[in-house]
Order: structure tokens, then C-alpha cells, then sequence
């Protein structure tokens, strides 16, 4: 049987076991068990499996989720995130949409702390979803914006998958870094105006926030900034722990949430049952992600093995088109990989690819990473398998089912997909500030 | 027949680009196209340190693998794979096991993890890792106190009782540690791969040549693989392991050399070269804990005995 | 036998509550130790050799071991768009499937990975960094254990099913 048809029936196999239900752990798992069993026979199918299952316990950046996804339910069951929230809502004044708008706000301000997606939505699913619910925002908006405002936290540096793309495509991780700040804010800047645009053509999407005090004049509306000190602290303390070069990321995610029960504990809300409660749902939150990871990277171990790498590396320098198309058609496999595999698997099956292919024509690999992490923010909204939308769907209210959340961020993909392109045009908009650093 | 061979070098590294445009085509020609070999990337289908028993279950024809990985499974892997501050030269250990008992003991640690499945061809270096640093290290002296990221346990040793700290990080931490001085210098890769990664842009001090490590690679094929090929495919894929190893051990350096150069001649990195005193004074230190990390098998015991008899030999000792 | 069979679902709901709900300390541990960490490096100027090692092992023990916690609340994160096509008696259907394959997948992954963790178990592995712990022994037991708390967890679940005292349903198995 050739890798065609073989590749063929993955992604048939693939598709129907979602479609019934089964979990994306499983059905990653299931599939790669058959393949590895059907073509290499008992022995060296369940060695391959077993290997790679095994491994995913030892990777280190994973542990940085559970401490992010606790530190962000200690926020929401103290009240911190609340009294954050109405300060800044306050603050914001009566514009219409001003919530969306600072959610994004902090939506950026909390990529610049965290390395990995994740932590962030959950954080922001649970303290600024809520809010905008109770305000009467309109429910598809608000899901769009916290799940692709919450995305950029791999693209606004620091980043995991920079990282880890840096490293398997041998590319600077410093330039990365720098040329993926500016495509990071011009994202969230185009979130910003979309919000804003769609709430001046149809009001009934968000009303003005209407209590009292938004209606006093700016000066009088500056006590309210106390609701935002202890957590400015806290992100203060986080970004510096990192920037200054105390920590790691990891560990800056522990020392955010130690930080976090400080604060808790400063507010007069630390107690047992509090924390008890943010840690038994921390457990419940991540316990299913280890065997997403754990399915993908086995199905990747045995895709690799029957020859799958060579064959996608095969149909690409086999393309009769212009350089530039070559990467087009890059982005957009990595663009259907990612409707339905796990980020860390999409960078092993195709930065071994495409990177030596991406040098040959001449292309800068920096801008090709920042192009990768663009599309991975694509990758994390697209449905079957979104991942953001599975952190949203994890602590979002009762009544919010997967499938709203696929429809909420569609406007959200198309609006990554102009920024994926104008990057992919004008490769300046990534690489000036490097350039400008050199 | 095409062998599929999982390596230890990630897809972008020169060491994979070297191989598959200079030496991948040469294996058919001297086997006349009955031998052809696909190398695939790192953990592409096992983890690394998988790789032997992926040989052994025939998941893999056979691996191209820093044995340092196997470490846990077997020490003598250890003092096999990387004998810190050891050889002073790839060559040198080339020898070791082409013309030596490397082979032999790399034998028989295979056959201590596996069944006996894996047939080892060759084994050696090509190439001494650099040392990159953000503050300068100019002599052993220098080491005291400094904190140096080495995960494996051989190197932690020696860097500890050479005075330094040796600090456990992972590898993708490397470059953010270095670069916010969590650690003072990192053991990474070889000067050109560093030099890739831009470690060297945060580690503007490169101890280059190096001083601590030069990993061992060995080339090994499922026995059943290996007793089914002809007597005379058998001594050319050895032949050609060797060849490929020399050409990209003076490859390798020269490729190092043009680097250190360039950036000597420069004002940003500042390359330092270990006095020779200060390296004799790190080999002294490094044999005691050789000779310590020994105890922990019989069988790594006998492979430092028979490294230290092959460099007693060639005048190291 | 019924009985029997519900008392069995009562009894390993209740034990994966329990592992679960003390995995959930296991996390507090590990955050506590990767911050005592930067404390010991920045504070003492003394950088521990444990704590990478220590960290993952605590974490990775609380996410193997959790795994009968979250199947018992349906928290594995699966595409429920079909439910609404097909009709709640055709998706009581669905679940059970939903359940055999995970049961079948979980069975084979545990005989995939039983050679190598008695393997370990009679030869340990160590992790070969400079604290040198017996991490990689342990990963491999207990991903076996891990499963084994799966598959009993899905059993119960597929008896909840069939008698029909299913709580939440709105994940997956
Ligand atoms: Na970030
Ligand atoms: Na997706």
C-alpha cells in the first residue's frame, strides 16, 4: 500500500472517530496504535507507541500549564480578577465596546507573561467571559475575543513554540522573539478595531457599561485604579521575574502562582477550602491535555517511520511555481494540519520538511518562524481540533457547547489569516525590529 | 535494501545536511545499490534514548546515536560516550574504537541492555563541543564558582569538582537561561551549531577549542539485518561509517575554526583558548571522577580501563 | 448482580475521586518546588540540582494518576457536534462506542507498555542527569498505572451507561 493511501485512510480514520465522539487523546492514540500494529506487527508497534508515550512525561514545558491554570483559579475565587475587571471597566469609561476592547488589553499584557496558550484563556474564560455575559455582551463576541486575544500568548514573546521551533529548525531564538513582537501587537490591534467596528454597526452586541461612577470624569475615576494594584504587583513581579532573568518561564509560572495566594492573602480571601477548590479544579482542568500530547506525538513516531516525512517533503520540491507560492501552500498545509493535530506534532512533521526547503529559496528562516507562529494562533481556534476553544470550553459557563465556540471564532481566523498574509507579503512588518537590533 | 536509520542529529543541524549531500549517495555506489540508507531526524521515531531497543524490536534497521543518551540504561554509555576532558582530539578517539576496543565495549554495552539483537559497526566523535559563556572563564582557576549548565552526570561531576556549580536545565531552556544569566555558561553543541542558535550572541565568551565534552556516535544495525548482508556490504558500510566520521570530524573543524576566527577578528565575541596548563589541570581532576563514575557497573569499569590502556598508548597519559 | 455491578461503579468512582482530589497536592507540591527554586538560586545563590527532576515527577505523577478523576466527571475533551445531528437515542449509542474504543485503545496501550515497565522494574533506569533519580522507572510504572486506573474508571462509566445512573455528560470518556 502506497504512503498516499495510507496517508489517506490516517485522516479518514482520524475524522470519523472525532465525528462519533471519541477523545482527541483516544482517537490520536487509536489511530497510531493500528497504523503502528498493521505495519510493523506487535513487537515493534508497541515499542514505537511506548517509547514516545513514555517521553511525553518528560517534557519539561508542559508542567508550566498546570501552575498558569492555578495560578489564574486562585485569581477568579478571591475576587482579584473581579475587582481588576471593574476597576479597569470603570476606568474605561462609556465607549461603547470598552470591555472587548480591555480584555484585549489584558489579554496582551498577560501574552507577556506567559510563554504557553492555555493558562491564558482559561484565565481570561474565567474572569473576563463572566464579566462580558453579565454586561449583555454579545455571547459569540465575547467567546471570539477571549479565545483569540488569549492565543497570543505564543505569539507575543516570551513563546513555547518559538522555542521549540528555534531549536528544531536551528534559528535564533532572540531574533525570533524580536520579530514576533510587532506581527504579536498588530494582531491585537486588528482584534481592537474589528470589536470596535462591529459594535458601532450593531449596538445590541455590547452595551455600554452603565453604572454611576463610568460617568464621572476622569480624575474622580482614578481612585478606582486600586482594584488593578495588587494584581498590577503581580504581573509586575511575573514580567520582571522573567525579563530580569531570575527564572525561567516555568518557574516564573510557580512564582506567579505562589504570587497569586500572596496576593489572596493580602485581600484577606486565602483559606483552605479556597485553595483546596483552585487546585482540585486545576486537576480537572489539565487532566485530560497530557493525552492529547501523548496521542499526537505517538502518531507522529509512526507517520515518520512509514515514510510520511519524506512523502509530504516529496510533493513540495515536486511543486512547478514560484518561490514565494511554495510557502503558500506550506501555510496552508500547516493550516490543515492544524484543524486536527497538536501544535508540538505540526512543528515535528513539518519544520524537518519545510526548513531546509525554506533556505533553498532564499527565505529568511526568522521570518519563516514568525510566519509559523502565526499560523499556530490559526491552529489553536480552528475547528475540529482548537485547542483554545477546549480551554474555553473547559470553564465556560453551563450552557456554552463546543460548537458556539467553533462559530464564535471563524471572524477571529479570518482576521489571523489577513495578518498571517500581510506577514507573508511583507516580510518587514517581522523582521524590522530585529534588524533594528542587530 | 534501504536501512532506516534514526540519528541523533535534529534536521537542520550541519552534521545531517553534511551527511545526506556528501556521504548518503556513496553508500550505494560502494555497495553496488544493494545498500541504501534513509536517516531520520532526532525522535523522529523513537526518543533518543530509545534507540537500541527500537533496533532490537526492528521499529528501526538501525541508529547513528549519541550514546551519551543511553546513560541511564547502562554508566558504562557514559564513560563510553563522552569521556569529559578526555581526548584531546575526534581523531584520537576515532582510533579508539576503529583500531581499538571501543568497538568491542560498545558491543558489549548493547548487548547489556538488549538481547543481543543489535550489532554495533562503529563508533567515535567528530566533533569537540565550545563552550559559550557571558562572562569570560580564562582559566581553570576561573571555574570556581560559576554556574555552568551540564545535564549529564559525568560532566556535572567534573565541573564540580573542578568549583563549579553545575546547574539541570533542559536543553529549550538553554538559550533563555544563558541569555538572563541564570547560568554563567552553557554546555550546548559544537561551536558552529552554537554559533547557529545565536548562543554565542548571549554567550559572548566561547571557551573555543573546548574544553569538557566530545560526544561518541555509534552506528549500529539489527543483528538479522546485519548477518543477511554479504561479508564484502558488511566491511563497506564500516568503511564508509569511518570515512564519513574523518571527513566530517575535519570538516567540522574547519568549519569551527573559520567561525572562532571571524569572531576573534570581531568586537562582539570574544573566543578564549584554555592555556594548556589550565587543560592538564582539568584532565587531572576529570580522571578522578572518571575513575568514580567507574564503580557504578563492572562494565564501565572496563571500558575506562581500556580507554585509559588506548591513551597510555598514544602518550595522553 | 446488578447490584454487584453498581457497587463496583460506587467503588472506583469513589477511589478516583480520591487519587484525583490528592493529585490536586501533588500540583501545590511541584508549584512549591520549582518556586523554591528560583529562592535557593536567587536568594542563597545555591542552584538546586533537584528540582527540575523533583518538579516533573510530582507534576507528571499528578497528571498520570488524575486520569480516573477526570473520566469519572467526563472531562476528556472530545467533538460532541454530532449529538445534535443524530438524535439523543442514536448518541446513547455513540457514548457506549465512545467508551468501547477508549477501553480497546487504553487496553492496548497498557500491553504496549507492560514489557518495558517490568523491564525497568528489573533493571532500574536512571535519568543520567546530575541528580541521577530513578525518574525514568517511575514514569514508566506509572503510566502503566495510569491506564489501569483508565480502564477501571471506563468500566464503571460503561456500567453507569447501561444501568443508566450517568451523571454530567457534557465531555467525553
Ligand atoms: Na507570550
Ligand atoms: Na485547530
Amino acid at each position: 500500500m502506497g504512503i498516499e493511501i495510507i496517508t489517506l485512510l490516517i485522516v479518514v480514520a482520524l475524522l470519523a472517530l472525532m465525528a462519533v465522539g471519541v477523545p482527541l487523546g483516544i482517537t490520536t492514540l487509536t489511530v497510531s496504535l493500528a497504523t503502528a500494529i498493521m505495519y510493523f506487527g506487535p513487537r515493534a508497534g508497541y515499542f514505537i507507541v511506548s517509547a514516545n508515550v513514555s517521553e511525553v512525561m518528560h517534557k519539561y514545558e508542559l508542567i508550566a500549564v498546570p501552575f498558569f491554570v492555578f495560578m489564574a483559579n486562585v485569581l477568579e475565587r478571591s475576587g482579584i480578577a473581579k475587582s481588576l475587571f471593574d476597576s479597569m471597566a470603570i476606568m474605561g469609561g462609556r465607549f461603547r465596546g470598552s470591555v472587548g476592547v480591555q480584555t484585549c488589553i489584558v489579554a496582551v499584557v498577560l501574552a507577556a507573561m506567559s510563554g504557553i496558550m492555555g493558562g491564558e484563556i482559561v484565565m481570561l474564560g474565567l474572569i473576563a467571559l463572566p464579566q462580558m455575559l453579565r454586561l449583555g455582551y454579545d455571547k459569540k463576541l465575547s467567546i471570539g475575543i477571549i479565545c483569540a486575544a488569549g492565543a497570543l500568548a505564543t505569539l507575543i514573546p516570551p513563546s513555547v513554540v518559538l522555542i521549540i521551533y528555534g531549536l528544531a529548525a536551528q534559528v535564533s531564538i532572540t531574533k525570533l522573539f524580536a520579530a514576533s513582537a510587532v506581527p504579536g501587537l498588530m494582531l491585537a490591534l486588528m482584534y481592537v478595531t474589528y470589536i470596535l467596528v462591529r459594535v458601532r454597526l450593531n449596538p445590541a452586541l455590547a452595551p455600554i457599561y452603565d453604572i454611576p461612577e463610568t460617568g464621572l470624569p476622569f480624575f474622580q475615576r482614578l481612585k478606582y485604579l486600586k482594584g488593578v494594584i495588587l494584581p498590577g504587583i503581580l504581573i509586575g513581579t511575573v514580567l520582571g521575574v522573567i525579563y530580569s532573568g531570575v527564572a525561567t518561564v516555568t518557574e516564573a509560572a510557580a512564582i506567579g502562582a505562589v504570587g497569586a495566594l500572596v496576593v489572596a492573602g493580602l485581600r484577606k480571601e486565602l483559606n483552605w477550602v479556597m485553595a483546596r477548590d483552585a487546585m482540585r479544579q486545576t486537576v480537572l482542568t489539565v487532566g485530560s491535555i497530557i493525552w492529547l500530547v501523548l496521542g499526537a506525538i505517538s502518531l507522529i513516531g509512526i507517520y515518520n517511520r512509514i515514510g510520511g516525512g519524506e512523502f509530504l517533503r516529496g510533493v513540495l520540491t515536486g511543486l512547478d511555481v514560484a518561490p514565494i507560492m511554495v510557502i503558500v501552500v506550506m501555510m496552508l498545509i500547516i493550516m490543515v494540519l492544524g484543524t486536527f493535530l497538536e501544535w508540538i506534532a505540526i512543528i515535528f512533521i513539518t519544520v524537518p520538511i519545510f526548513a531546509p526547503v525554506v533556505s533553498d529559496l532564499g527565505f529568511d528562516p526568522v521570518w519563516f518562524g514568525v510566519l509559523f507562529a502565526m499560523n499556530i494562533q490559526i491552529y489553536y481556534l480552528s475547528p475540529p481540533f482548537g485547542p483554545a476553544c477546549f480551554f474555553l470550553k473547559s470553564v465556560a459557563p453551563d450552557g456554552i457547547e463546543l460548537q458556539d465556540i467553533f462559530v464564535a471564532v471563524l471572524p477571529f481566523i479570518a482576521l489571523q489569516a489577513v495578518g498571517l498574509f500581510i506577514v507573508l507579503f511583507f516580510p518587514d512588518v517581522a523582521l524590522w525590529l530585529p534588524s533594528m537590533l542587530e | 535494501e534501504t536501512l532506516n536509520i534514526q540519528t541523533s542529529f535534529n534536521a537542520g543541524d550541519f552534521s545531517t545536511q553534511y551527511l545526506t549531500e556528501n556521504w548518503l549517495p556513496k553508500i550505494s555506489d560502494m555497495t553496488e545499490g544493494r545498500v541504501e540508507i534513509v536517516l531520520t531526524p532526532n525522535g523522529s521515531v523513537v526518543p533518543a534514548k530509545d534507540t537500541p531497543e527500537a533496533v532490537a524490536a526492528g521499529a528501526l534497521d538501525g541508529d547513528f546515536t549519541s550514546v551519551n543518551y543511553f546513560a541511564g540504561q547502562e554508566p558504562a554509555y557514559a564513560i563510553m560516550g563522552d569521556l569529559i576532558s578526555g581526548y584531546d582530539t575526534p581523531e584520537q578517539m576515532l582510533g579508539f574504537c576503529k583500531d581499538d576496543r571501543g568497538e568491542e565495549m560498545m558491543q558489549k554495552a548493547a548487548d547489556s541492555i538488549t538481547g543481543g539483537e543489535v550489532h554495533v559497526v562503529a563508533c567515535g566523535p567528530y566533533s569537540r563541543e565550545s563552550l559559550p559563556a557571558r562572562t569570560p572563564i580564562r582559566t581553570f582557576e576561573d571555574l570556581a564558582g560559576k554556574k555552568i549548565r551540564s545535564p549529564e552526570g559525568l560532566a556535572a561531576a567534573v565541573f564540580q569538582a573542578a568549583g563549579a556549580s553545575p546547574v539541570s536545565i533542559p536543553f529549550s531552556e538553554v538559550f533563555g537561561a544563558l541569555e538572563k544569566g541564570i547560568v554563567d555558561a552553557a554546555d550546548a553543541s559544537a561551536y558552529v551549531n552554537n554559533d547557529a542558535t545565536g548562543l554565542n550572541d548571549v554567550g559572548p565568551f566561547p571557551l573555543y577549542p573546548g574544553i569538557h565534552s566530545m560526544p561518541s556516535l555509534q552506528f549500529t544495525i539489527n543483528s538479522e539485518i546485519w548477518e543477511g548482508l554479504s561479508e564484502e556490504d558488511q566491511t563497506a558500510l564500516r568503511t564508509w561509517w569511518y570515512d564519513a566520521m574523518f571527513g566530517m570530524a575535519a570538516e567540522a573543524a574547519k568549519l569551527d575554526a573559520e567561525l572562532a576566527a571571524r569572531d576573534a577578528a570581531g568586537d562582539k565575541v570574544e573566543v578564549i583558548d584554555w592555556p594548556q596548563e589550565s587543560r592538564d589541570k582539568l584532565r587531572e581532576v576529570a580522571r578522578g571522577q572518571w575513575e568514580e563514575y567507574a564503580k557504578k557497573s563492572d562494565l564501565a569499569q572496563e571500558a575506562l580501563d581500556a580507554h585509559i590502556a588506548y591513551m597510555t598508548k598514544i602518550g595522553l597519559f | 448482580m446488578k447490584n454487584l455491578l453498581s457497587r463496583y461503579a460506587d467503588t472506583t468512582d469513589r477511589i478516583s475521586v480520591f487519587i484525583g482530589q490528592g493529585c490536586s497536592v501533588l500540583f501545590f507540591a511541584c508549584i512549591i518546588a520549582s518556586a523554591a527554586e528560583v529562592v535557593m538560586r536567587y536568594g542563597f545563590d545555591h542552584p538546586t540540582a533537584w528540582s527540575t527532576e523533583v518538579s516533573m515527577t510530582l507534576c507528571a505523577t499528578a497528571w498520570v494518576m488524575s486520569v480516573g478523576y477526570v473520566t469519572q466527571r467526563n472531562r476528556h475533551i472530545s467533538i460532541t457536534m454530532l449529538e445534535l445531528v443524530v438524535g439523543p437515542h442514536v448518541w446513547r449509542v455513540f457514548r457506549l462506542i465512545q467508551m468501547l474504543i477508549a477501553f480497546g485503545a487504553v487496553f492496548v496501550l497498557t500491553l504496549a507498555l507492560w514489557k518495558p515497565a517490568m523491564k525497568v522494574l528489573a533493571r532500574t533506569e536512571y535519568s543520567g542527569t546530575a541528580f541521577n533519580s530513578v525518574q525514568p522507572t517511575i514514569f514508566k510504572v506509572l503510566i502503566v498505572i495510569g491506564c489501569i486506573l483508565y480502564l477501571a474508571q471506563l468500566v464503571a462509566n460503561v456500567i453507569r451507561w447501561a444501568q443508566r445512573t450517568e451523571g454530567d455528560l457534557s465531555g467525553g470518556h
